[in-house]
């Protein structure tokens, strides 16, 4: 599974993945900011933008071949409605949106392989996103692995049971009682996950190891990254509309 | 559909990020009140059910033609666990999605979630809270299910044609009819995974409850926003107005769009009445018959 090769990247120890995780998101969001409101015809803009991100990909010390592989995931979809775009009769747009979904995406992925989840969500969580909703994705991601690996088996087992010989419609409803089972599963899961919390004396948040603390460095880089953005910005590029 | 990041306008976006945020702060609200007790209860239940919702994507359904098609989920989740609580799942999986998977943008974020966690579980709740009861109870779910997947993937459509993504005409009806397709698998498919679950234990699916004034209000703004929204696109495709009223098209189409919004409404409520005065003539008659009995 692809997500845990992010989770083996975010425990590196770079420059990068010891800044705290609330200015780097700041930065990524001004970056997609000022991305997503550059003028197409802005080429240079998009050229000072994939240096800045090299120069954090750099830093970060992250494999680059496995980064920009990763990040070209997006491509197919962004490749789909350029090609429209450029049958449209507008070739400069159809560049800019690959452009612009590849940056975004690249971006992000830099931030993510640099910051365990578990920072990102203090991040938001001082963000005043809604802790019922943090929890939730915490969760969410804990019991991912486990419920995936269950239908896998499920899958499995499935296929051994059944010959080549079935039929559609039986194979239709044999894979609708899988769904059952699993949801059943799930369910069941859930309420034990519930009790065994109660008993360990949960208190409605997880306890964080490391206290995140916001320091000089942060700021430095926060303020290194807003003026290089602004710069580019403000000085490259013209605004999309 | 997840919208990747440099494809909405900035007005879009940054709109429908607004919408999302405050709507997602009533939602998780409302979600808590819902869980039945005020306190985390049932948070482990709503994280592993979307756990389950990533795991049942993996089993795929046999949909003929050697293709195969998989279960998308909203509206098994607001059956499940009630509109708000599947609200704040869906929203947990887009963000999960966006920041780890890298399926869907950043600052789309919340176009994604208007789309799929708060319209798209609206549409799959509605039609299942309004006739979820009684002799037609599989077909309400068939279509809440149709509805959500059918609803998300337009909204997703129009937020790109309105931030100026140019779309060919035939291109734009081969997706539609591609969206068709897609709700009535997922239709088929929630169907007979509902009942696999009710097999299992009834008590897992809410039963809805007769439906109140609220609910019919909300189901009232609905169909008026699918009306309006359905009247701007007709009107952007004058081919299809000119093929149904030839002659006319000129006239109708230098209305002005409040003008065709009106019209769409007023339609729409000629049709209500119709329903109604059949729906009253047909039941007297029955109340009539079941007294003489």
């Amino acid at each position: 599974m692809h997500h845990v090769v992010l989770e083996r990247w975010s425990r590196g120890a770079s420059v990068l993945h010891t800044l705290d995780a609330r200015a780097k998101l700041a930065s990524l969001l001004i970056f997609l900011v000022a991305v997503s409101t550059t003028a197409p015809a802005s080429q240079a803009a998009f050229a000072a933008y994939a240096l800045l991100l090299a120069a954090a990909l750099f830093a970060s010390r992250l494999p680059v071949a496995g980064i920009l592989g990763r990040a070209a995931l997006v491509l197919p979809f962004s490749a789909t409605f350029a090609l429209i775009t450029w049958w449209s009769g507008d070739p400069m747009r159809a560049l800019s949106l690959a452009e612009k979904s590849f940056l975004s995406g690249l971006a992000v992925l830099i931030t993510m392989a640099t910051t365990p989840l578990v920072q990102l969500m203090g991040a938001l969580d001082s963000a005043r996103v809604p802790r019922p909703l943090l929890l939730v994705i915490q969760f969410l991601y804990r019991y991912l692995f486990v419920i995936s690996e269950q239908a896998q088996h499920m899958r499995l087992a499935a296929r051994c049971r059944q010959g080549a010989g079935s039929h559609g419609k039986a194979r239709f409803h044999a894979a609708a009682g899988a769904v059952g089972v699993l949801f059943a599963r799930s369910w069941e899961r859930a309420d034990g996950i519930y009790r065994a919390m109660l008993a360990r004396g949960f208190t409605g948040r997880f306890p964080e190891l490391l206290p995140a603390r916001f320091r000089w460095r942060d700021a430095v880089f926060l303020c290194a990254c807003t003026t290089a953005l602004l710069a580019v910005r403000l000085g490259l590029a013209e605004f999309h509309r | 559909m997840h919208i990747p990041d440099g494809f909405l306008s900035p007005a879009v976006w940054a709109t429908l990020d607004f919408a999302a945020v405050g709507s997602v702060a009533v939602a998780a609200r409302r979600a808590q009140r819902e869980l039945e007790s005020p306190d985390d209860r049932r948070i482990p239940l709503l994280g592993v059910m979307g756990a389950f919702v990533f795991a049942a994507q993996m089993i795929n359904f046999p949909v003929g033609m050697g293709t195969s098609g998989h279960l998308v989920g909203g509206a098994l989740l607001a059956m499940t666990l009630g509109p708000w609580s599947a609200s704040i799942v869906m929203t947990a999986i887009l963000i999960l999605q966006a920041f780890v998977f890298q399926d869907g943008g950043i600052v789309v974020l919340g176009a994604n979630i208007c789309n799929m966690a708060l319209a798209g579980v609206l549409a799959g709740y509605l039609p299942y809270r309004m006739w979820g009861r009684g002799r037609h109870r599989s077909a309400a779910i068939f279509l809440s299910a149709s509805a959500s997947v059918t609803v998300s993937a337009c909204l997703a459509l129009a937020e790109l044609q309105i931030s100026g993504v140019p779309m060919p005409r035939h291109l734009l009806w081969i997706s539609l009819g591609l969206f068709v397709a897609g709700g009535l698998i997922e239709g088929a498919v929630t169907v007979t995974a509902v009942h696999a679950i009710e097999r299992l234990n009834p008590l897992w699916v809410r039963q809805p409850a007769l439906p109140g004034p609220r609910v019919m209000a909300v189901a009232a703004i609905a169909a008026a926003v699918v009306v309006i929204v359905g009247v701007g696109i007709a009107s952007s495709l004058p081919d299809a107005l000119q093929n149904l009223l030839p002659g006319r098209r000129t006239a109708i189409a230098e209305w002005s769009w409040l003008h065709k919004a009106s019209a769409g409404l007023a339609m729409m409520l000629l049709i209500y009445a119709t329903c109604a005065i059949v729906g009253r003539t047909v039941s007297g008659r029955k109340l009539a018959r079941q007294r003489s009995a």
